[in-house]
């Protein structure tokens, strides 16, 4: 967002210069003309003004202040590292929002809000890294790819060193991979340190609402310090039970084709060139 | 290849059309546009304009009557922040709603994202709405397994003669062999109250995308209600970021829709109607700035018929151009005005009837009598308050 806010700004200027231009040219229709697009120009650059504001109230409120000046000062930890910390504690493919709440929570320190646009480029230098010596690294940061083409998912990061199935997502696997992290955060809430232990029972709240029977509902409404980390492993499992099968055959189909198809850096970063026409579906 | 394709329109139409909308791409139609050719289905031209797909905002702007709503990318970054949030976690959140709302079982939850087909930035909408279409029946064949939650299905439409692609942003879901929309709005409903407007507005873009639904799987052989007219909206709760999943009858919209997307004019005929030489050209010179004088497109606008009603300041990017236009004419009124004042066109003319300058015509006299009685009705209030 502030990217377009930064070309409006730019716009803005470049539409001032024109009138004034105009003006002095005393080319009346075409000035009338600037000045109406001058006015929207500013009107929307007023819009999203007032929107970042309540924006930043609403993320302030909700989450731990997050801000991207913040953050370069906010942690010693480069980000690679920090997406791999949190995706290991997941242990599976995830997105940038959730990789930076999780690592905000269990790690400390401010959010660093990973956005699409970072996560591009982290992507791609970790993709001509590997490209140009192979597996130098102990680990990249690589993506999950799709069942049905082997494509790259869409904003999903996932870890090389894990077995190609845990990378590949089917149509099951989405829900299956949200009951694993949902366990994998419950058995590690224990263990945070004193100050954590607000953001990491409000995470794990809001994985559990989203499983049956995981809020043990006492009196109905259970609020974030409620939630028991036994209850929800016992829910995530119980569910997870019901689509591992089916999800875990469709990965295993996928990956094998993977192997078969797939160079070394398209097995990790997805093969988005390949149109496989003729869908056997 | 735009995403609006027009396929099925003869060249010399498509000729036609870009002639009129200049040296530019389309501007893509959606279902919000759809939905607002449905409210004033009378208007040539507005036709026109959204039949050649001329960028009314920017033209509105140009002449100097910008348009005082439209899609700002904020609001639309707002909008497509809460969806991202109800889909986050393969669509936990919305998993959870539709099991407490509609009683889906738990192994439903398979999830397919069509906006994304082969992982390229840019796809074709032919590969998406093929895959979607593909999918989509795979599901109302009823094969087992084939799919619960449809992410940005790309569906087809025809409207006014032309094929038109829509890229809603929502689920298409699959359930007990009927398929529901889900529209995700980030208006606020709270204590279960919304502000009826908007849900008014987010049930007729939710019935396009079931009509479309519906001639998507028609076209294949399937049945189309298997498609439901209950369709889901699920808005933010209480001010929170909590959503909330509420069932909204459409079949009234549908047939709205249905009956005004039958009656809307075929494009051919409406272009034989027009000027030769009539186009919305706004082509820019090298600094950027639209060669054409604002007085020639104003003249353009003029050639076409508008039948301007106030309702059009909600729905169309021209409003204030033809509101100004339509100045003294009872029609700018209001439907209700203008049928109470039926034969009478201009408000110069009413203004004088009820003050008994002008003596009513034949067909006049009603709307003369109940205009003075008015005039009275008016005149005695005004003077109570005066005392
Ligand atoms: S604003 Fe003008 S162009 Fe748009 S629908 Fe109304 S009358 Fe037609």
């Amino acid at each position: 967002m502030a990217e377009s806010m930064e070309m409006l700004e730019r716009r803005i200027d470049a539409l001032r210069a024109e009138v004034r231009r105009s003006v002095v040219a005393r080319d009346g229709a075409r000035t009338r003309a600037l000045r109406a697009e001058l006015r929207t120009a500013e009107r929307v650059w007023e819009q999203a003004i007032a929107e970042l504001t309540d924006e930043s109230d609403s993320v302030e409120s909700s989450e731990s202040s997050e801000s991207s000046e913040q953050l370069a000062g906010g942690s010693l930890v480069p980000v690679r590292e920090q997406v791999h910390h949190a995706l290991i504690l997941l242990s599976v493919p995830a997105a940038p929002r959730l990789v930076a709440e999780v690592h905000a929570a269990f790690f400390g320190g401010t959010a660093t809000s990973l956005g699409a646009n970072k996560l591009t480029h982290l992507r791609r230098d970790e993709k001509r890294s590997f490209e140009t010596a192979p597996y130098a690294r102990p680990y990249y940061l690589c993506s999950a790819l799709t069942a049905e083409h082997l494509a790259p998912a869409r904003g999903l990061v996932a870890v090389s060193t894990w077995p190609l199935e845990r990378r590949i997502v089917g149509p099951l696997s989405p829900r299956v991979d949200f009951l694993t992290a949902a366990a994998r955060l419950a058995e590690r809430a224990g263990s945070v340190p004193d100050g954590s232990v607000a953001t990491v029972s409000r995470l794990l709240w809001r994985f559990a609402t989203n499983i049956p029977g995981a809020t043990s509902s006492r009196s109905g409404v259970a609020g974030h310090d409620t939630v028991d980390p036994a209850v929800v492993i016992r829910a995530a499992e119980a569910e997870r039970e019901v689509h591992a099968d089916a999800d875990q055959a469709q990965r295993a189909s996928a990956a094998d084709r993977a192997r078969r198809q797939l160079d070394n850096v398209q097995q990790l970063f997805g093969s988005p060139l390949r149109t496989l026409e003729g869908k056997t579906a | 290849m735009t995403s609006t394709s027009i396929i099925g329109t003869s060249d010399g139409t498509a000729q036609r059309l870009a002639e009129i909308r200049g040296g530019v791409r389309p501007t893509r139609h959606n279902a919000r546009t759809i939905a607002a050719l449905t409210r004033n289905p009378g208007c040539a031209r507005r036709a026109v304009l959204d039949g050649a797909g001329v960028d009314k905002q920017r033209l509105a702007a140009y002449i100097d009557f910008p348009s005082r709503f439209g899609q700002s990318q904020f609001a639309l970054a707002r909008g497509n922040a809460f969806e991202a949030q109800v889909k986050a976690n393969g669509c936990a959140d919305l998993l959870s709603l539709l099991r407490e709302r509609l009683g889906l079982p738990i192994p439903e939850v398979a999830y397919d994202d069509l906006e994304s087909v082969t992982g390229r930035d840019k796809e074709s909408p032919e590969v998406r709405y093929a895959r979607s279409r593909a999918l989509l029946t795979r599901a109302a064949s009823g094969d087992s397994g084939a799919g619960t939650l449809f992410d940005h299905p790309l569906l087809g439409l025809e409207v006014a003669g032309q094929r038109v692609y829509l890229e809603p942003d929502l689920i298409a879901f699959q359930h007990e062999g009927r398929f529901h929309v889900v529209e995700i709005k980030s208006f606020a409903v709270v204590d279960g109250q919304a502000d009826p407007s908007k849900v008014s507005a987010a049930a007729i873009q939710a019935a396009v995308y079931v009509l479309a639904m519906r001639e998507m799987l028609a076209e294949s052989g399937y049945d189309p209600t298997i498609v439901s007219h209950d369709v889901v909206l699920v808005c933010p709760r209480d001010f929170s970021n909590q959503p909330t999943a509420v069932l909204v009858d459409v079949r009234k919209q549908l047939s709205v829709l249905r009956r005004q997307l039958g009656r809307m004019t075929k494009v051919d005929q409406m272009l034989a109607a027009l000027p030769a030489n009539l186009s919305f050209d706004l082509a820019p010179d090298a600094a950027g700035v639209p060669t054409r004088a604002p007085d020639a497109i104003v003249d353009a606008l003029h050639a076409v018929d508008a039948r301007y009603a106030p309702d059009c300041l909600a729905v169309c990017e021209l409003a204030y151009f033809c509101r100004n236009e339509a100045k003294g004419c009872t029609a700018a009124l209001g439907t209700s005005a203008r049928e109470e004042l039926g034969g009478i066109e201009r408000v110069e003319t009413a203004l004088a009837l009820a003050h008994d300058e002008l003596a009513p015509a034949e067909d006049q006299a009603e709307a003369a009598a109940l205009l003075r009685s008015a005039a009275r009705l008016r005149a005695e209030l005004m003077a109570g308050v005066g005392l």
